[in-house]
This record gives structure tokens, sequence and C-alpha cells, in this order.
């Protein structure tokens, strides 16, 4: 059986763990205009985007919305997530499918639907104003506020689906125990759907936040030229300045401090919830 | 405790029936179990009770208080979840504490409590232990506990035995027998095992397909059956299809003719002949009034059973197993036997009751 | 400055029917084209690949990407034997930056004929100019009455909120800020301080030039600058829009195609480059897209002159760019232009 596995990890190998290396041998080289790169072993790149104020802003900011977006995002997903995991129709599996929907659309084009939504002509706009909700168009487009709503878009079926997956696993007897023992809608879910939805709000979680992280069209796209998150300013490094090595640097960053709140929420989430 | 009383309950699901037109009522105090195949409408009238499910019409009382509308959390029964249903995230001592806590007992008033009810189940020593750290017994002693820790109007079982090993089950029975009547509790519990109705419940409901066959004490059903259905589900039972001959006598459809007294059975409408093993006697030798021959001899320890074949019908008898010597220990398949049984203790029934 | 006659020959009407002129040979192949998509893409199919280069026996692939992925590549390949392109279409200052690191094949007067043709001015070792252009004031004539006459107007504290720009097109931005400021194309400093009163105006930036031109349609901005070829294309799909060849000067673009050292149908590649030339497809160019043809012998019509070509005042101001000064400032403009600028 062991055996079995050894294609897979090569391939993940392959195409994973390789780039990475190469990314992280050109994160250590030094950048030139009209050489590309040099050759070089040296941390400055690291030292750069560590201590630039613009750098540190950006990642905060990138932070900030990741964790709001998770937030928000698992607040949403769980009403729709609790009624799919509880689905017993027949058209469950369409309903599946509905959910993923979405992810069928590539978040260009999705973002693109949302410009056409969010701009000042656009449809929103163009249908407070007729409704006389408002009196002058709103500025959704290059704002957070677009970039959030867009974001949440794009991730909401990926914690829908794995929070119903586990809320599936949940007995449904297990609420009707509490209910029976008088525990109210409200109460049954936090004492006892919550709890027990734990490894689901932390997969589904985890999964979010390191998209959101690296949310790059929707950040362009809805957030505008002025709006800073850190898969942007990597693309920015890479293909507009051409500084690979910055980029590179700045890539491995973002991979850092995603990977330190991963591990710092499942570990956190672990004490929280040790019921195994 | 309270009385409770379901009025003309029906639940439809869609355009099929789920319980249709239940009118029962469970005396303070008393257990009454509702016994039935699997879709007989029992579960759902539990739930009802409960408060799961709301009913498409009737209604449901405790004591003369219509709770029919009342959400599950509001009604104050115990239920025990045939799964058990123990919080997994949560130690036994706060799966008991649970239901108090909702109640907004404080922290000292449940630890009391929880001790009390631990202690009535014999737990005392597992408090802390996880539900999943406990044996399924040791869980359903919780399950036990936590539904009487508040105090029901109402104590509900469902299946509460079925996922326990025989022998377990026969001392739990017991045991839930013997505290629902020391603790006087208006008990309502669903079973498709007939012997734990019939061992646990001062009265027993037979549903069938979202009805009631028959509402009667152990005794009652056993040997007053309303309908073959009812006859074959309380206890094994030979029935055989056919129409009264005369006064005395009973022909099956195979043109055998049993011996009966019609004035033990009142329904014109009886096609059915039913017998349980236990009250026919064999005898060996074509002596009596029904003469056949033996098929089968299953020797099952303190009794043994015998299957006569009488022409073209077969009938079950089930004897104490004889002593070495007795005439009967020397049966052997295709010997002829003679049955016999008392005249009035057959049933001539339906094959199914409207 | 660059010299003044190509612009003049544009319209001068010297006519000499390229596509009739004998070819150097056919020899066939595949030639893969670094391109733009969108309409350059499809001018390029449409003008030169199927009327000149298929009855010859190539075959046209383009590789459709922006100039930075193209960039990108060119630089990433460098090393390997064969690259992906055989002809690689950028802007001058994106073809200069990539020069350096020695991609490019120097290019052969031998295999492209129609070399001689081309305005010495916009001659290069390493590509051939395809089309050219220069970078003006564009605005709103709804809007605007009085127009403004030099980049400086632009940072006239009445157009608050009303000057839109457009991100991609920061080197530009950032000149014509440097330009206003008494700087040049070998002065980048003023941009800095000029560029940050214009934030405080209250600039608008939007991330392409497709999203700045909607908003000067919708007449969120009125003013902008930008490539006249653009804003001839604009003006075409019905946005009222006229512009200023700004005091400072104006500087060009010229768009440039190459043939990368490592191309592996090097002389499909020179074909193409030749073909690029043709006096018929500039004319095309021209007619399109708005860019000015880059040789002597494309005349336009005279209304079309009149839109895209420049007068003999506003020629005398046209800016070439400082390659290697811009290139070497490239990231300091990058930088300043996302970390304080946009900040």
């Amino acid at each position: 059986m062991a055996l079995l596995v050894v294609p897979a990890c090569l391939l993940v190998l392959a195409l994973l763990i390789g780039p990475m290396i190469l990314m992280f041998r050109i994160s250590l080289n030094q950048f030139s205009p009209t050489q590309l790169m040099v050759q070089a072993l040296s941390p400055d790149n690291y030292i750069k985007a560590a201590t630039d104020p613009y750098y540190q802003q950006i990642i905060l900011a990138t932070l900030g919305i990741a964790l709001l977006c998770t937030l928000l995002t698992l607040i949403l997903a769980f009403p729709a997530a609790y009624w799919l995991g509880r689905m017993e129709s027949r058209w469950k599996s369409l309903v599946v499918i509905a959910t993923l929907f979405p992810l069928l659309v590539g978040n260009v084009v999705r973002s693109a639907g949302w410009m056409a939504l969010f701009a000042r002509d656009g449809l929103v706009n163009t249908s407070l104003l007729k409704l006389g909700v408002i009196s002058a168009p709103l500025e959704i487009m290059y704002t957070t506020k677009a970039v959030i709503i867009g974001i949440i878009a794009v991730v909401l079926p990926y914690m829908i689906l794995t929070l119903s997956a586990v809320i599936e696993s949940i007995p449904r007897d297990l609420e009707y125990a509490a209910a029976n023992l008088g525990a109210s809608g409200a109460r049954v879910f936090w004492r006892v759907i919550l709890p027990l939805s734990g490894p689901g709000v932390a997969a589904g979680s985890i999964l979010v936040f390191v998209l959101c992280m690296n949310t790059y069209a929707t950040a362009v796209l809805l957030g505008g030229p002025r709006f800073k998150m850190m898969a942007p300013a990597v693309y920015d490094q890479f293909v507009r300045g051409n500084n690979w090595p910055m980029g590179a640097a700045l890539a491995f960053m973002l991979l850092a401090v995603t990977m330190a709140f991963t591990v710092f929420g499942s570990v956190a989430f672990a004490r929280k919830y040790r019921t195994g | 405790m309270a009385q409770l009383t379901l009025e003309k309950l029906t639940k439809r699901f869609g355009t099929s029936i789920g319980v249709e037109s239940l009118d029962l009522s469970v005396n303070e105090g008393e257990l009454v179990a509702l016994l039935g195949p699997s879709g007989c409408g029992k579960t759902t009238t539990l739930r009802m009770v409960a408060g799961f499910l709301p009913p498409t019409s009737g209604r449901v009382l405790f004591d003369r208080e219509d709770v029919t509308q009342l959400p599950a959390y509001k009604r104050a029964t115990g239920m025990v979840f045939q799964s058990y249903a123990l919080f997994p995230h949560m130690s036994a001592a706060d799966n008991v504490g649970f239901g108090l806590e909702m109640r907004g007992l404080n922290a000292a008033q449940r630890k009391t409590k929880i001790d009390e009810a631990l202690k009535l189940v014999r737990l005392s020593h597992l408090a802390d232990r996880l539900p999943r750290q406990l044996s399924g017994g040791q869980q359903q002693r919780v399950a036990l506990a936590r539904a009487l820790v508040i105090n029901p109007r109402i104590f509900l079982l469902d299946e509460p035995l079925s996922n326990l090993d025989a022998k377990l089950r026969a001392e739990v029975r017991l045991e839930i027998r013997a505290l629902q009547q020391r603790l006087g509790l208006t008990t309502l519990m669903v079973t498709h095992d007939r012997e734990e109705a019939l061992t646990m419940a001062d009265r027993l409901v037979v549903m069938d397909g979202g009805r009631v066959r028959q509402i009667g004490t152990p005794q009652q059903l056993y040997d007053s059956p309303v309908d073959a259905f009812v006859a074959d589900f309380v206890g094994r039972c030979n029935i055989l299809s056919g129409r009264r001959a005369n006064e005395r006598e009973f022909r099956t459809t195979g043109g055998l003719l049993l011996p009966t007294d019609v004035a033990s059975s009142e329904r014109d409408d009886a096609d059915a002949f039913a017998l349980r093993p236990e009250r026919i006697t064999v005898v060996a030798g074509e002596t009596g009034e029904v003469r056949g021959r033996v098929q089968a001899i299953t020797y099952m320890g303190a009794q043994t059973e015998y299957v006569v074949a009488l022409g073209d019908e077969t009938l079950v008898a089930v004897r104490p197993t004889p002593d070495a010597g007795e005439p009967l220990a020397a049966l052997k398949p295709h010997d002829a036997v003679s049955l016999q049984w008392d005249r009035k203790v057959p049933r001539l029934v339906p094959q199914t009751s409207k | 400055m660059i010299s003044r006659r190509h612009f003049l020959s544009a319209s001068a009407g010297v006519a000499a029917l390229a596509s009739g002129m004998p070819t150097a040979r056919a020899e066939g192949g595949q030639v893969v084209v670094g391109t733009w998509g969108g309409d350059y893409g499809q001018l390029l199919s449409d003008i030169i690949d199927k009327p000149i280069m298929a009855p010859k026996g190539f075959e046209i692939v383009q590789d459709v990407a922006n100039a930075d992925p193209r960039k990108t590549k060119l630089l990433a390949e460098r090393q390997s034997r064969r690259g992906s392109m055989d002809v690689s279409c950028l802007s001058d200052n994106d073809a200069y930056i990539v020069s350096q690191s020695d991609v490019f094949e120097k290019i052969d007067a031998a295999q492209v004929k129609r070399l001689d043709k081309v305005f010495p001015e916009l001659k290069s070792d390493i590509a051939i100019p395809h089309i050219y252009s220069a970078q003006v004031i564009l605005y709103n004539t709804n809007q605007v009455k009085t127009p403004p006459q030099s980049f400086a107007d632009l940072w006239d504290p009445k157009w608050r909120g009303k000057i839109g720009l457009a991100d991609i097109l920061y080197p530009n931005n950032t000149l014509a800020a440097a330009l206003a400021g008494g700087g040049g194309v070998s002065n980048l400093d003023p941009a800095e301080k000029k560029l940050m009163e214009w934030r405080s105006l209250d600039v608008k930036i939007y991330p392409s030039n497709e999203a700045l031109a909607a908003a000067l349609k919708s007449e969120e901005v009125w003013l902008t600058t930008m490539w006249l070829a653009r804003g001839f294309m604009w003006k075409k799909s019905g946005i009222p829009l006229a512009h200023v060849v700004p005091k400072e000067g104006t500087p060009a673009i010229v768009f440039q195609a190459s043939v990368p050292k490592n191309a592996k149908n090097k002389a499909g590649g020179f074909a193409y480059l030749d073909a690029m030339l043709d006096a018929k497809a500039q004319g095309g160019f021209a007619d399109k897209m708005g860019y000015v043809p880059t040789v002597t012998d494309a005349p336009l019509p005279e209304d079309l002159a009149k839109q895209v070509s420049l007068t003999e005042a506003e020629r005398a101001r046209l800016l070439k760019p400082d390659y290697a000064y811009a290139a070497g400032r490239s990231q300091r403009t990058l930088d300043f232009w996302n970390k304080e600028f946009k900040a």
C-alpha cells in the first residue's frame, strides 16, 4: 500500500517542492534592471521586505482582510452548511453541485461580473438611484468593501462544503437530545453543533484563510490600483519591476506569515476543542 | 409525573401515512410500549410526543395541558435515545448536567443532582469519562441518568435496549422497569422486540402501517389477539387460514378440521385459526382427534419444538423437554403423533383487522 | 528631439507598393510572433499574416501576452538554446531593457529589405520600428471648455478629482509629472514632488486603459495623458475627446519588433519584420489604431493624418526617451509609484 503513495509524493516533490526551492534560490539573488538578476547569496531582499514599512503595511492589510473575510465567510456559510448538511432530499447532490458551480467560473470572469454590478453606472447604483434609495452613486468599486465582497463570493463554497460535510456527520439525535433537555435552538447551536463542528470550522477556516491571503485577481480588479495586498505586490515585483529576487522574497514572506497563522490557529483551536 | 393523552394524533408525510388518528392515554406511573415492525409509526408517535415532529392533526396533552404547539425544549420530557445521543464532547457528568444547566441551576446545585443521578445508575466512579471511553451499557446508563435528572413530566424510551448484547439486555430491562416503578414514571416506550414489550410494559399498543391494531395488557394481547397480525407479532403462533366449519370445528383451506369452540371467537369475519405452540400437547401414536407425522424435532434446552405435518398443513408445538424414558423422548421424525389442545384456547381471528 | 522629416512624410504621398515588391525568398516554415492580443494582434493577422506571409508559405502562430510576461519570457529564456518566439513585439522602452541582456539578433539589412525606407531616427540595431505615437493630453470636450496647454496645467486645482491616470502607464505618467516639474526624459527627479502634489489633488487611478476610457466616457474624470493613437481609437468609439500636444514636449513611443537570438526560425522572423514595414500594412495600422507609419512610403489620407499625426509645431516638441536612464531608474519609478504615490 505504501508503495502506491510514491507516485503522488514524487509528483508533489517535482511540481511543488522543486519550484519552491528554485524560487528560494532566486530570492537570495540580487536584482539588476538589465540582466534580470545577478547570482548572489544574500538575505538583503528579505531584510528589505521585512523592514520596509510599505511591505509591513501590506502584510498587515492582507492579514486583516484575510482574517475578516474568513470570519465573515464562516458566519455566512454556517446556516447554508447546516441546511445542506441536514438535507435529506434527493436533490441534495444537485444542491452540492450548485454550490460548486460558482467555482467553475474563473476569478477574473467573476470579478468582471462584480465590476459590472459595482461600477458608478453599474447595476447596483442605477437600481438604487432609480428606486430613490440613494441620490448620488455609491463608490463601491475600488474599495475594500468591494474586495471583501468579491473574496467572500469566491471562498464561500469551500467553507460551505467543508462545514456541511462535518455537520452531516453530527447525529441529528444530538440536537433532539439537547432540545429534549431544554436547550433552545440557539443553545443547541452554541453548546452542541458548534463545538462538534470544530474540525470543520478549523479545516474550512484554514482553507479559506490561505485562499484569502493569496487573493490576486479579486484584489486587482475590484480593489483597483490603490488597493494593497501581498499577491499583487509579488506580481508587481516579478512582472512590472522585473525584480525576481524581491518578488521571490516577498512570496516567501507571504508564505511564512500564512503558515505561521495557520499553525498558530490550528494549535489554538486544538487546545480549545480537545475532544478528539 | 403527568398523564399523557394522545387525541386523534395524525402524521402524514406527503401522501404517505406516518401515524393515523392515534388515541391513547398513558396513566401516571404507567409504562406503555408501542410495539410494531419498523415503519409502523411507533417512533413517529414518540417524536411527536417529544416535540421533534409537529403532528399533521390531533393533540398531545400532558395532564390537561395541550402541548401540541409547545416546542420540544419546553416540554420537559426525558428521553432515552436508541443511539443514547450522548454529547461526545462532554463528560458523563456534563452530559447529565446539561439539562440542569438549561434549567438555570448553578454549578453547586447541579453537582448535587448529578452525583445523585449517577449514583442511581451506579456510575459515580465514571463521572469524568467521555462517552467514547464508556461501554455500551455504561453509555446507556448515562443516557438514563441524563433523562431522569431533570424530573421529566413524561419519560420516553426509544428502543432503549437494542444496542446492548442479549445478556445485558435482560439485566437492564429489569433495572429500567424497577427504576420506572420505583420513581413512578409515566413512560412511553418504543420497541420492536415483543419480549421486551411483554416483560416491561403495563400495556402494549401494537401498531402497523400507522394504525393501532390493539391496545391491552400483555396477557390480553397474548391470549386474545384481535387479528392474526397481533397474534403473530406478540408471540410465536400457529396461524392457519380457512373458515369455521361448524360450532366446534375450523376447516383450513387444506381441508383439515381442527377442534375449537366457536363461542370463544366473537368475530364473524374470522378467517384464521391462531394457536400458540406451547398450548399444544403432543402425544405419541395415533390416538387423538388430530393426527400427523413428526417432521422435525428441535431441542432448545428446557423446551423442545415439534414440527408436525397434518396433510398439507403444519403445526408447531413447544413442550417441556421430556425426561429420558418418557414416550415423547423416543420420538423421531416420521413417527405418528396426535396433537391435543383445549378447545377454548384457539382464537378464530381475521387475517387483518380494519 | 526626433527629427521631423518622417512625420512630414507620413502624409507626403510617396507611393510605392511594397506588396508588389520582390521578396527575399520563400523560406516558409512556422513563425511564432510574441505579440499583444486584442486589436493589435488581430490587425497583424489581418494585414500581415494572411495577405503577406501566408502566400510565401509561412505559417504564423501568435504567442499572445502582455508586454511584461513577454519581457520576462525573453529574459528567462535567454540561456536556452531555443527560444519560444521568432518575433517579439515590444515598446521601445521594453525592448531596450531586454536588449541589455543581449537577447536580440542584430537587424540584418539584407534580410529586411524595407529597412532603407524606415525613418533614420526610428532605426535601432536590434529592432525595427513598427508604428509609433506621442503622449498627449486628452480631455472631454463636453466638460472642458478651456483645455490645458501643458502638462503643468494639469496641476491646476480646478481639475481636482477630474484627472484620471492608467495604472499600467506609470512610467509615462511619471514622465509627464517630471516634465511638468521642469524635468525631462533624462531627469525624473522633479516627478516625485509633482506626483505627490497630484495625489493631493485627488487624481484618480484606473487599473487598465479600458477602465480609464470608461471613466472618461461616464465623465467620472475629464482629463488624462495618453497616447494620441489611443485617443484616436477612443474618439472613434464615441467618447467626446480632443487632444492637446503639451508645451513641455510630447514623449514618443515606438512599438518595435525584434528577432530573439535563440529564435528557431530566424529567417522567418526577419521576413516577418520586413512584412511589418510593408507600406500598405503600415497604412492599415494607422487607419485602425491611429499609430503613425514608420516608413517614408506609406502616406496617410489627409483627414486621417490630421487626427493621428502632429502639426509641424507640435512635431518640434517630440521627445525621444532616454532608455538607459529610464531603465536604470525603473525600480525607483515603480517603487515611488506604488509606495508613495498610490499609498
